[in-house]
């Protein structure tokens, strides 16, 4: 195990001698993060609501989704499929590490820092800005919320994986990256909660692996959801990190028979 | 037992064909022929350990994916492939923790780390223990002679010294069997030949078996004794070395220096000239008679200097893709 940590330590250090880009990338989620606050406390009356929400629980869900984003983004392993078309991939099959826990532990490091920063940030909004914001301290849904993010990290994980392994068969790893990342936003509910969507819409959402990346985890942390909808969220995000992990392996080994270590 | 035994073993890769041009790119967006590249075709040979053996090739003849076989980065699509008793393309830990794969053009160092960073990585990938790890990283760093550039960045190093720490980054788990595709590409003079020095030091301190490709004859030459020749992923000749200067020119060049000018005439009695240039003579002659040719030179002309001569390895091998001949 103590390989995959030194990857993440690996990981931090290589950040660390990008102090300008990181600190830029920074300042573009904090840009980003303050126009849609703004915009939706313009939207929003003070005392008014829209589909249901009031305006603490809207914001709190826009700046929650921004954190919890920050956290179940895979920040490193969208190279993977360049790293196949490059035949750079050859580099791990001729070691003993497995590749997959590799760029998760990247992922992983690459996360810690950001989410140290993102928590910084955030403070410094909430100090500046005073939002309305909703605090949950009801143990019996933060113990979920984490549960949920914790899950929604390896969903994530998986999707970024799949769309590398297309690399094995394709050069065009690109477009179909950015076609599903549009797609994914919209399905996790990135720009709006998903349940101001139309009743039929929203019921086959829910049985789809997306809106448990940052819907799902968000409205356990608003306290809006019943235990039972709780466990069955639960459940349902369980069932398809699994689904994900076995169909990964499957399209691993797969692609490894067509593998041509090209590139030399 | 042989450390490497390979038999029957083939390699096709399915491309596809486009026309040149627009027409020709939107054309395969619809409809593409595929056909199959024979890119290793039905080869067998045996490697002992501790062997020294080298491939040779021109551009695409095979060689590299005959190593990506070995090294298990390619299911082969046909034959058989044991190295150390492990079948390869399983990749087991177990075998992988005794191989190294070296390619010229390719890196695994951690470009924005220092090198140390990089080997300490591979110390906890292949489980070697601290004594060892250091043992090892002094021996070859000082073989390689980079003891103080292992705390700087690997992108602020030249292409030597990265090329020297990629190597040890893939010798440190001290491999008992080792590829090395093209290590000395891009190099300088001064740097192949340490290089080559140190393939030769690591190959009998370590009594590795040793599988290299090169372009250049000289890394072969020095360091082989004997050779795989393969074209078109076909073997044209396995053996050593030495076998295959006899066996493909049966002439010796014989170079003389001569004091006085003598009568051409006289001279091609002996054999072909190839060259007459005052005081320079070339002359090639049958390579059983060379040392009796070169006595008679000595006793009837003048002759300040004598040296008989094999033909350049590079023509010889030029001779054997020519005549193709299977051996």
């Amino acid at each position: 195990m103590k390989k995959y940590f030194l990857v993440a330590k690996n990981t931090w250090d290589e950040m660390l001698t990008y102090r300008l880009n990181f600190t830029m990338w920074r300042l573009r989620g904090i840009i980003s993060l303050v126009s849609i606050y703004f915009l939706w406390l313009a939207v929003i009356p003070n005392n008014g609501s829209v589909f249901g929400y009031n305006r603490s629980l809207i914001l709190t869900y826009i700046l929650g989704s921004s954190l919890v984003n920050s956290i179940i983004v895979s920040s490193r392993s969208y190279i993977i499929g360049d790293e196949i078309n490059q035949g750079n991939l050859s580099n791990f099959l001729i070691r003993p590490i497995n590749y997959l826990m590799y760029w998760f532990a990247k992922d992983l490091g690459d996360k810690a820092m950001n989410i140290l920063f993102s928590i910084f940030e955030l403070l410094i909004l909430f100090l500046i800005l005073r939002p309305p914001f909703f605090l949950q301290t009801n143990i019996s849904y933060l113990i979920p919320f984490f549960i949920s993010i914790f899950l929604a990290l390896f969903l994530n994980f998986f999707f970024n994986l799949l769309l590398g392994f297309i690399g094995f068969w394709s050069p065009e790893v690109w477009a179909p990256r950015f076609i599903f990342f549009m797609i994914e936003s919209f399905l996790a509910g990135a720009y709006f909660p998903l349940d101001i969507l139309p009743k039929p819409i929203f019921a086959v959402f829910q049985l789809l692996p997306f809106g448990y990346s940052l819907y799902f985890p968000l409205k356990v942390y608003l306290g809006q959801l019943s235990l039972t909808q709780i466990y069955f969220g639960l459940l349902i995000s369980i069932v398809w990190v699994f689904g994900l992990l076995l169909i990964a392996q499957f399209v691993w080994t797969k692609g490894l028979k067509v593998y041509t270590a090209w590139g030399k | 037992m042989s450390v490497i035994s390979v038999s029957n073993l083939s390699k096709y890769y399915q491309v596809h064909e486009k026309e040149p041009g627009l027409l020709g790119s939107v054309k395969s967006l619809f409809y593409r022929r595929y056909y199959d590249v024979k890119a290793v075709d039905d080869i067998s040979f045996e490697v002992e350990e501790g062997e020294l053996v080298g491939f040779i090739g021109p551009n695409g003849a095979g060689k590299t994916t005959t190593l990506k076989c070995l090294s298990g980065l390619l299911y082969p699509t046909n034959g058989k492939v044991s190295v150390l008793g492990f079948t390869p393309y399983k990749r087991e830990y177990k075998f992988l923790k005794q191989i190294s794969l070296v390619m010229g053009q390719k890196n695994q160092l951690w470009w924005d780390l220092p090198a140390i960073d990089s080997f300490i990585l591979n110390k906890e990938i292949y489980d070697i223990e601290d004594k060892q790890f250091n043992q090892t990283l002094e021996d070859l760093s000082l073989l390689l002679d980079i003891k103080d550039i292992l705390q700087i960045q690997v992108k602020k190093l030249s292409l030597g010294q990265r090329m020297k720490c990629e190597l040890i980054a893939a010798l440190i788990h001290t491999p008992k069997v080792l590829f090395l595709d093209e290590p000395t590409i891009g190099l300088d003079v001064v740097m192949q030949k340490k290089l080559r020095d140190f393939i030769k030091q690591y190959n009998q301190k370590y009594k590795a078996t040793i599988l290299l490709t090169s372009h250049y004859m000289r890394d072969v030459e020095q360091l082989c004794k004997r050779i795989i020749v393969i074209d078109k992923g076909k073997i044209l000749y396995d053996g050593l070395l030495s076998d295959i200067v006899k066996r493909y020119s049966r002439y010796k060049l014989l170079s003389v220096e001569l004091s006085e000018q003598v009568d051409r005439k006289d001279l091609e009695k002996l054999g072909e000239i190839k060259e007459y240039n005052f005081p320079t003579v070339t002359i090639s002659v049958v390579r059983e008679k060379s040392s009796n040719i070169a006595a008679k030179l000595l006793e009837n002309f003048p002759v300040e200097d004598i040296n008989i001569e094999d033909p350049q390895i590079e023509d010889i091998i030029r001779r054997v893709f020519s005549t193709k001949a299977n051996i």
